[in-house]
């Protein structure tokens, strides 16, 4: 208790610091990041001019009424890899083994061995199994092995209540949503890849396409219209679930309700809204 | 004034305008509206064409598989495993096929101008989640392919929306008749069944006692109605009428036929004997897993043969045996048929 209040406390009289300086500095700093970041704001008022107005579906929607969360049970996981291949679907990644929003991971720990051994679908020799970059697959090169202990670990972003990724965004490209989705403003992105850094979970990844960093974004698109995120809607084993822990009734709050969960990396300070079950300790 | 105050601050001024400037024309306008990002930003996020569509846009054209579908195994909403339709058909909305991907809020929907695919390698459509490989858990249903299902598609038995319904109507049924009156009318398959049911090898006909009484009663029917034919049982069928085949099949249904080994041992065995896909429906041991199949135990090594190379020969007739029979070598025929023979009744 001590250590958060002294943390809060050291916050706080930064933020007010901060403040003081920020009346001098400000002018300066705008000044300065004015000249790289030009061009895409002007990109951005144009494509928010009165003739394009967003579309009144996402305008229904009020982002206040809802706090978003994520559950994954990962005894559940079969490793079939189908979120992955529907998250690539739905949110046009590229289709390549090396960028992935979503992924899955494999810790088999051999007879004998105290460190696991960890593989997910982009190690080649699970593309090798795939056959193709396009296919996602974990082979089976285990099953002469004498296996101790294995389980699948799906990952995602973990939409953090402390976001570092936002904190250290030089261009507020990137930001939390008042309902706790942490995405990406591509107008704004300029591609300089602090944010790929900062994150502790490796969940960011600079998308070659469109010279920005990329993310998981719950699916923002779908959730905001009512339905689920793609990697949840294709699960064929309920290992992931979502839902909107202002609603008492729904799947994630019945999951945390009913589950002990555990967070990755707490240590951190990120505070993860991705609540895992099922995890052991070498997963990180 | 001193003349560097003054330079200062003009500079002051500079900056002030500059930082004027850029806040009022070139930073957006909802910056700042909700915090330190273009509120703006969330509605176009937003806006973004989901491509799954859920199952239940698939109902309305689909009717009959959705309908097995939603009866079967891979809808169990009990345990949390269902299998939606765009799991294994890919999402009914598709990403648009230019490259660069500014794209997000467009793309082509089925049925319109998006053609979905239906997976024609069931074994790796179905082995995604149910090849047996370390850390799948226990719960998951899972087998060693190539155990399983030899080098056949696994589309040959199971339905692919539902796959414990098993292809080529393969479910036989029959009411259970009285077996004192079938043992009465039984009398004339003594000759060739052997007395007891239990044949030997000087007998042409296969072991009777303690078979499943669906499978008898289909397979006295289909001799009935000429489905299946053979010199003897063409007569011998065309004598009884249903009730009596009813009576008749329980009475031999329950005669005792006990298989011997255990069966971890002949598990093994029949892997060895290249048996290993027979034991999915005739188990490892002789005694089948659904009632509509045939137990195996018991019978004659040279029935066994027979009967294979008769659906490989295409005498006989069924889906699943004639595909599995004609995999099959002579040599093969033979080991698989010693497997069996070799779980004999007691």
């Amino acid at each position: 208790m001590d250590e958060k209040e002294k943390l809060e406390k050291q916050q706080a009289g930064r933020r007010a610091f901060l403040g003081c300086l920020g009346g001098a500095v400000a002018g300066g700093a705008v000044a300065v990041t004015a000249g790289s970041v030009l061009p895409k704001q002007a990109l951005a008022a144009a494509a928010t001019t009165p003739e394009s107005p967003p579309a009144p579906a996402a305008k229904a929607y009020d982002p206040t009424k809802h706090k978003w969360a994520f559950g994954v049970d990962a005894t559940k996981c079969i490793g079939c890899l189908r979120c992955v291949e529907a998250c690539k679907l739905e949110n046009e990644v590229a289709l390549d083994a090396h960028h992935f929003r979503t992924w899955v991971e494999r810790y088999v720990y051999l007879d004998g061995e105290d460190t696991p051994h960890v593989d997910s679908q982009a190690d080649p020799v699970n593309i090798a199994a795939a056959g193709t970059e396009r296919d996602y697959r974990f082979s089976n090169r285990y099953k002469d092995e004498k296996v101790d202990k294995a389980f699948f670990v799906p990952k995602l972003c973990n939409h953090c209540t402390h976001p570092a990724c936002v904190q250290v965004c030089p261009t507020g490209a990137t930001f939390k949503t008042e309902d706790g989705a942490v995405v990406i403003d591509h107008t704004y992105c300029i591609g300089c890849q602090y944010c790929v850094q900062a994150c502790p979970y490796g969940a960011r990844f600079f998308n070659p396409e469109k010279r920005v960093t990329d993310k998981c974004t719950w699916c923002y698109h779908r959730i905001t219209k009512g339905l689920m995120p793609a990697c949840v809607e294709v699960c064929p084993v309920s290992a992931r679930v979502f839902g909107d822990r202002n609603d008492k009734e729904s799947t994630i709050s019945k999951f945390l309700a009913d589950n002990r969960v555990e967070v990755l990396k707490p240590e951190t300070g990120n505070a993860p809204n991705v609540f895992y079950v099922g995890i052991d300790k070498d997963v990180s | 004034m001193p003349k560097h105050i003054v330079r200062l601050l003009l500079l002051l001024a500079g900056f002030a305008i500059v930082a004027i400037t850029v806040r009022n024309h070139v930073v957006d306008k909802s910056f700042y509206k909700i915090g330190h990002y273009r509120a703006d930003a969330v509605a176009e996020i937003a806006q973004d064409k989901p491509k799954f569509q859920g199952s239940a846009s698939c109902e309305s054209c689909h009717a009959v598989q959705f309908t097995a579908w939603s009866k079967s195994i891979h809808h169990s909403t009990d345990v949390g495993k269902v299998v939606k339709c765009e799991v294994c058909h890919g999402p009914g909305g598709g990403r648009d096929p230019d490259p660069g991907y500014v794209h997000a809020a467009t793309g082509p929907v089925h049925p319109v101008n998006l053609k979905l695919a239906v997976p024609t390698d069931s074994r790796t459509t179905c082995g995604v989640c149910h090849e047996q490989i370390a850390a799948r858990p226990l719960q998951q249903r899972q087998v060693v392919i190539n155990d399983h299902a030899g080098t056949q598609q696994c589309t040959l038995c199971h339905d692919a929306h539902s796959p414990q319904t098993f292809n080529g109507s393969l479910v036989a049924t029959a009411a259970p008749g009285n077996a004192v009156a079938g043992k009465s009318k039984a009398g004339a398959c003594a000759a060739c069944h052997g007395a007891a049911g239990i044949t030997n090898a000087s007998l042409p006909g296969p072991t009777l006692a303690g078979q499943n009484q669906a499978y008898l009663a289909a397979a006295l029917t289909a001799y009935k109605t000429g489905k299946r034919s053979n010199p003897i049982m063409t007569g011998m069928a065309a004598t009884v009428n249903s009730a009596d085949i009813n009576n008749i099949t329980s009475y031999f249904s329950s005669l005792r036929c006990e298989t011997s080994a255990s069966i971890a041992a002949q598990a093994a065995a029949a892997r060895k004997a290249g048996a290993a896909m027979c034991t999915n429906c005739h188990g490892t041991n002789g005694v089948s897993t659904s009632s509509s199949w045939p137990n195996l135990a018991g019978q004659s090594k040279d029935y066994i043969a027979a009967a294979l190379k008769s659906y490989a020969g295409g005498q006989r007739s069924n889906v699943i045996m004639t595909t599995l029979a004609k995999s099959l070598s002579e040599p093969e025929i033979d080991k698989v048929a010693a497997y069996y023979a070799g779980a004999t009744c007691k």
